[in-house]
């Protein structure tokens, strides 16, 4: 089960543009906690997983087990695509950019998609630098492995100028644009074990800093490469301080709530759906296990007669290359 | 000092969203009503079970629609109109909250969507536009001061109110015990399906006017293209928050 993420103070003045900002990008990832993201490709699977139960759609071109298939680079979609799924549902809207491919992160917020996965699933565009995000009106989401990506990924998001006093519970890191992190997992695989993996690295790196003292602090921000005010709030809250999702591999209504009893905030569901037998079915189901992830009565109800779940590529059977956990830093 | 008095037991409803910000500002809110000597307990209700050994419920801001179908089949619909509008006990919904306790509803998903109802008003779902649109306001709260107290820290300066894809209360219905068939009649507007109330004070409830504690002035018509212009009733400016008797949103 998730610690709880301190609620931001919202007394006072909305002067502060840096606050304003943060008040907005954070807002509506809190209001995705509990909830499914699902990968669709068109405006009828996004109405599938509207009525399934969805809080948000991510929108791209093939689903990551096509794209594994395929091959081929795999890029943004279509804006006109983007723009029919934004009209079919009234649930807000996410879209993939490529990693480093900040003029794609624009056209998608000039779109008006409500979310950006700057997104390892598609290839790469840049090779050493990932997108600036915080000049971006749109909050962000990126994956990661292990706490340092995590909050290198955070970093990126984050104001320049930390000059406001802040109240007490308020984070250090009062304008992030990157309010949604989640696990790389392997994407496209139906196998869950790597979004584990990466879920309980975070999870035991966060519980080790906690422990340390300000000069440990220091050494293993170096260690990591992370900022070292950033893990020091990481270590005191003892949770990362954005909302954090699972996603790659998910299947099954099991896979999501175990990702939710390992600490998530709520799951992405990528090929998981579509590439199984009774997409709605599953979808519901999958809606289902992560509103009573803790309820094994329930879960047992949502798993039954599900029909086929995707067929899988074992992790362990990739060779290095075709991972796409690997692709970012 | 503990008496043995009960505590005083309020629900937010877990299905999906920003529950446990509530469950948090709660908390902080028993703090500050120490003086009042009442004991609390939050729970997050996700059963109908749960929901039983509520007195009040919140019903916290999140996605309506996930709210409202997970609700439907974790089989709380019903017992949410049960606890809403038969007995009328003390509910609150902030911004999916809003929607699912209003009357009628229009910008649903397609198909419409379900609503526990328990406010005479049509809600307008994602007035204030998408994520891009969403913007941060000072607001002036005066039931804030009248109800003789100011800010949770004591202060009194202008709430900072956040709308993030936020609904408004479209316009305030007449207050009926019945279901409110001429919103059904209108184009895309969903509405609640009525529950008789049970008891004289649920019965005495159900007649209260609905009181709007807050409007956005003139924010409307600074919109972005793409979002109507609306003109609720009972003056200038958007309507953000409601009470009716037991009920309010916002």
């Amino acid at each position: 089960m998730a610690t709880e993420l301190p609620v931001v103070n919202s007394n006072g003045s909305s002067s502060d543009a840096d606050k304003t900002n943060f008040a907005l990008k954070s807002g509506l990832a809190r209001m995705l906690q509990g909830g499914v993201i699902m990968d669709v490709v068109n405006a009828d699977q996004a109405r599938i997983a509207e009525e399934a139960g969805a809080v948000a759609v991510m929108a791209l071109e093939r689903v990551p087990a096509d794209i594994r298939v395929q091959g081929g680079v795999a890029r943004m979609s279509d804006p006109k695509m983007i723009k029919e799924i934004m009209k079919a549902v009234t649930i807000p809207v996410m879209a993939k950019a490529r990693i480093g491919h900040f003029v794609e992160c624009q056209i998608l917020e000039a779109i008006g998609v409500d979310y950006v996965d700057e997104s390892e699933v598609l290839t790469p565009a840049d090779e050493t630098y990932h997108v600036e995000k915080h000049p971006f009106k749109i909050p962000f989401v990126c994956g990661c492995r292990n706490l340092g990506e995590a909050l290198r990924r955070i970093n990126e998001g984050a104001a320049m100028s930390r000059h406001f006093t802040m109240a007490d519970n308020e984070s250090n890191f009062a304008n992030v644009s990157l309010t949604v992190v989640r696990t790389k997992g392997e994407a496209g695989t139906g196998d869950v074990v790597e979004a584990v993996k990466h879920m309980r690295t975070v999870t035991r790196e966060i519980q080790r800093a906690s422990t340390m003292s300000n000069s440990e602090l220091y050494v293993m921000a170096k260690e990591i490469g992370a900022p070292y005010e950033l893990l020091k709030e990481t270590a005191q809250l003892k949770r990362l301080p954005v909302v954090n999702f699972a996603a790659g591999g998910i299947a099954t209504p099991a896979d999501a709530a175990l990702m939710m009893q390992l600490g998530c905030d709520g799951v992405f569901v990528g090929s998981g759906i579509f590439k199984s037998g009774d997409p709605a079915r599953r979808a519901k189901a999958i809606v289902q296990a992560v509103t009573h992830f803790e309820d094994a009565t329930v879960l047992a109800e949502v798993s039954e007669g599900l029909g086929e779940a995707m067929v899988g590529l074992n992790v362990s059977d990739l060779d290095e290359g075709s991972k796409l956990a690997t692709r970012g830093w | 000092m503990t008496k043995d008095t009960q505590p005083i037991v309020v629900g937010v409803l877990a299905l999906q969203g920003a529950f446990s910000e509530h469950i948090q500002l709660l908390r902080q809110a028993a703090k500050s009503l120490s003086a009042f000597d009442a004991q609390w307990t939050f729970l997050e209700v996700r059963t109908a079970a749960q929901l039983s050994q509520c007195e009040a419920l919140i019903i916290p801001g999140g996605e309506s629609t996930t709210i409202s179908l997970v609700a439907a089949r974790s089989n709380l619909l019903d017992p949410l109109r049960e606890f809403v509008k038969v007995h009328r006990n003390p509910t609150w919904g902030t911004c999916a909250g809003l929607i699912l306790l209003a009357e009628a509803a229009n910008r649903t998903k397609k198909g419409g969507q379900e609503l526990i109802g328990g406010l005479d008003v049509r809600v307008n779902r994602n007035h204030f536009g998408r994520q891009v649109e969403s913007f941060v306001t000072d607001l002036d709260l005066p039931f804030l001061s009248q109800s003789g107290g100011g800010n949770m820290d004591g202060g009194h300066y202008p709430f900072k109110a956040v709308f993030i894809r936020a609904p408004v209360v479209e316009k305030i219905l007449p207050v009926k015990e019945g279901p409110q068939v001429e919103e059904e009649a209108l184009d895309e507007t969903v509405i609640a399906p009525s529950r008789a109330p049970k008891g004289a004070i649920a019965k005495e409830a159900i007649g209260r006017p609905v009181e709007i504690m807050a409007t956005l002035p003139g924010r409307a018509a600074l919109l972005p293209n793409g979002v109507t212009t609306i003109h609720p009733e009972g003056g200038a400016g958007d309507i953000i928050a409601v009470r009716q008797g037991s009920m309010s949103g916002g």
